[in-house]
């Protein structure tokens, strides 16, 4: 998964103001050190080096071997084979993983890797109750706490306030409201977009919010794959006119002719479903969006069934059952997830929606602050956190290629997406199957 | 090559066949540890994956129909029989064509060309296939009108439809290598004597005549070369589709080409006995490509 990549650009821009949160934090973060001491091994994205750069600064007590890698979808491959290299050899695990893709505590939680500890009981109970219930249930698998969420990525609706203000449109509600507005928009204003559907994630934006059963675990290794659900079906039918239309066009965010067309320059973007951290860094940064036009609104629902919403990503941090230091590892985590020294402020130490909730009501608090948005974002981000539909399970296969090569392929083709369901159903169950799993439909 | 050996006795013949041991031996003794090392031994090794399971335990031909079995295996197949049957035909037909009408130039003219050829060749690899990810968007790409004439592309991922996949990578295989190969020809149309064009000339043969009745028989064994080394190469595409595949965000599967789902199979699902048995049968296939060219084309023959 590539989702997290530009932070790396971001981090690098923001570098000065991280060095200047480091001192901050060693003169208040020390607090935090508890008894841990002795030596770990840790693996980190670029994201996240500031932070374990920033444990080391605070925590003198512990030596600690900080090791970056690409924690995405490349990392991931990286990662499976330096740990059956290291299963091999018996020795030589890292202590401490952090990952990009949220599924990935679930291959490293099962043979042949079986790499990950089980932190319940381990880590402190009473932090726990920090995380919301859905990003706890994403991190057990077979009833073990095998990770804990470093940010949550759900989905909220951003909003252009100025060009929903110009065009004298109110902020859809639900998923009809929204597809309204769209053969409006497509009338009225030909050019703008409501969102855009060429993502790898795109069924995550769309599919999971809407509770399509195309990958829930329904029992240890049994995965109910069934894109005939009319869970998925429906919406695929509101989305294809918007597709048609071009009011949600089947491009990515990430490509230059999308900010081409849409961004800044010409400014286009009316609305978009989106995780957490598009936030400032997709709008203002990748797309140009000028600052005081954007804001996020609640996700939104299907006509007035109870609303639920999607996430894409929220990387977790992994500790290894193998290691020999338990208790600095711990508190490496714990620091990394719960501080406030790393999880105060939108920036380089914690660019997304913190997971601990004591620390995102601050990192909120901040985030409403910035003057970059039009409103205040941080009521629909908090109030979207509890409404992760729990259904879509995390699976050791990676079902965006699936997806992307599928559907998103055939989408630019001009092909419906209603169409593309059952090619999408048949490549997820291939691969469910291909990684041992039971495909079943109901 | 001495034409003595052809004309001595079966005696004669006998023993400098039997001297050619010894003495070729220094020559190829550099490379031979290497071959070993890092041919031979993993080719092996290989092989004894191929045909065990993961405690090690005989399989016979189960990996080989497990992995023909895999959802993925024919369709990884079938794009590299296009690739490579589109890329083989284009290198054939462009690289020799172009090398003969080299030939027949000024040889000031003809350097200069040959230089504007292999300049492309000079970009290796995976430096190629990302300037041609701009070439290929049509938003910055200098011959986007072309992209917007024949593939209808407005975007990239348009561009890169799966239907195009086989000969975008068969056009970036040509062009990085196909300037290297024109000089290797031209190399070898140049060990033609010159008398013998001069004799075809006087016998009346124009230019096409002195090409393809002349010239192209002679090259005959660089020709079977190049096909060989390709084909080889061509069965075993990664680079490309592995960096179109990261660059498109997934639009491009990751398990394309065959090389590409032996590398998943051993990395992604640690099924490395599966991942060896695809390259037992991408070693087969190269091998079995290797002797029809070289029966047919008789490379090893020492005189003809």
């Amino acid at each position: 998964m590539k989702v997290e990549q530009r932070w790396l650009m971001l981090a690098s821009v923001v570098a000065v103001a991280a060095t200047t949160a480091a001192l901050v934090a060693a003169a208040t973060g020390g607090a935090n050190s508890g008894k841990a001491s002795g030596s770990i091994t840790v693996w980190v994205d670029a994201v996240r080096l500031p932070v374990a750069k920033l444990y080391v600064k605070t925590h003198p007590r512990v030596k600690v071997n900080v090791v970056t890698y690409d924690g995405d979808g490349n990392g991931a491959t990286t990662m499976q084979t330096k740990i059956q290299l290291w299963n091999r050899t018996g020795k030589g695990w890292p202590d401490v993983v952090f990952s990009e893709q949220a599924n990935d505590p679930v291959w490293m939680s099962q043979p042949p890797f079986d790499f990950a500890l089980n932190l319940k009981g381990v880590f402190p109970a009473s932090l726990l109750t920090g995380w919301p219930a859905p990003s706890l249930a994403q991190c057990t698998v077979n009833g073990r706490l095998v990770c804990l969420q470093d940010n949550l990525a759900q989905e909220v609706l951003y909003v252009n306030k100025k060009l929903m203000g110009q065009f004298g449109y109110t902020v859809p509600k639900t998923w009809q409201e929204w597809a309204a507005l769209g053969a409006k928009v497509a009338k009225e204003h030909p050019g703008y977009i409501i969102g855009n559907i060429g993502e790898s994630f795109s069924h995550w934006l769309y599919l999971w919010p809407d509770r399509c059963p195309i990958s829930q675990v329904v029992a240890p290794k049994t995965v109910r794959i069934n894109s005939a659900n009319v869970q998925c079906t429906r919406m695929a039918q509101l989305l294809d006119p918007l597709i048609k239309s071009g009011v949600v066009p089947p491009e990515s965010v990430f490509t230059p002719s999308f900010a081409q067309k849409y961004g800044g320059d010409t400014d286009k973007i009316l609305l978009m479903p989106g995780p957490t951290w598009y936030a400032k860094d997709i709008f203002g940064g990748t797309l140009k969006v000028p600052a005081g036009e954007m804001t996020a609104a609640m996700p939104l629902r299907w006509n007035n069934e109870a609303p639920t919403t999607g996430q894409v990503g929220g990387g977790p941090w992994i500790v290894s059952k193998h290691s020999k230091n338990v208790a600095a590892a711990i508190d490496f985590v714990k620091f990394a997830t719960t501080s406030l020294a790393v999880k105060s402020k939108p920036g380089a130490l914690s660019p997304g929606f913190p997971s601990y909730g004591p620390a995102a009501t601050v990192w909120l608090k901040n985030l409403n602050k910035d003057p970059y948005f039009a409103a205040p974002p941080g009521a629909a981000m908090k109030a979207a956190a509890a409404l992760v539909w729990k259904g879509w399970s995390m699976v050791t296969y990676p079902d965006q290629p699936v997806w992307s090569t599928a559907v998103v392929t055939q989408l630019v083709a001009g092909k419906s997406l209603s169409d593309q369901l059952p090619a999408l159903g048949e490549g997820l169950s291939n691969n469910a199957k291909a990684a041992g799993y039971k495909v079943v439909n109901k | 090559m001495s034409s003595s050996a052809a004309t001595s006795e079966h005696v004669e013949a006998t023993r400098t066949r039997g001297l050619h041991v010894p003495r070729g031996l220094p020559f190829v003794l550099p490379y031979l540890p290497f071959l070993i090392v890092f041919g031979i031994a993993p080719t092996i090794y290989a092989l004894e994956l191929a045909f065990t399971n993961v405690d090690g335990s005989w399989a016979g031909f189960d990996n080989f129909t497990r992995t023909y079995d895999d959802f993925r295996f024919i369709p990884a197949f079938k794009h590299i029989l296009v690739y490579t049957v589109v890329w083989l035909g284009a290198l054939m037909v462009f690289v020799v064509g172009l090398a003969l009408l080299l030939h027949g130039r000024a040889n000031r003219v003809s350097a200069t060309y040959r230089f504007l050829f292999y300049i492309p060749g000079a970009l290796a690899g995976a430096a190629a296939v990302v300037i041609w990810l701009f070439m290929l968007d049509p938003t910055v790409s200098p011959g986007a009108f072309l992209l917007r004439d024949l593939l209808g592309a407005n975007i990239f991922a348009q561009s890169i439809a799966p239907g195009n996949l086989p000969y975008i990578f068969a056009m970036i295989a040509f062009w990085t290598g196909a300037g290297g190969w024109i000089v290797v020809m031209y190399g070898a149309l140049n060990t033609i004597p010159p008398d013998l064009e001069e004799a075809a000339r006087i016998d009346g043969a124009g230019p096409f005549t002195i090409a393809f009745r002349l010239k192209l028989p002679l090259i005959r064994k660089w020709i079977a070369y190049m096909l060989i080394l390709s084909f080889a190469l061509g069965t075993q595409l990664f680079v490309e589709p592995e960096i179109v595949q990261h660059a498109s965000f997934g639009l491009v599967s990751d398990t394309w080409s065959t090389n590409q789902l032996a590398y998943q199979l051993a990395f992604r699902y640690a099924d490395f006995n599966g991942a060896a048995a695809i390259a037992v049968d991408l070693l087969m296939i190269g091998l079995l490509g290797a002797v029809v060219i070289v029966t047919r084309s008789g490379l090893f023959r020492a005189e003809d």
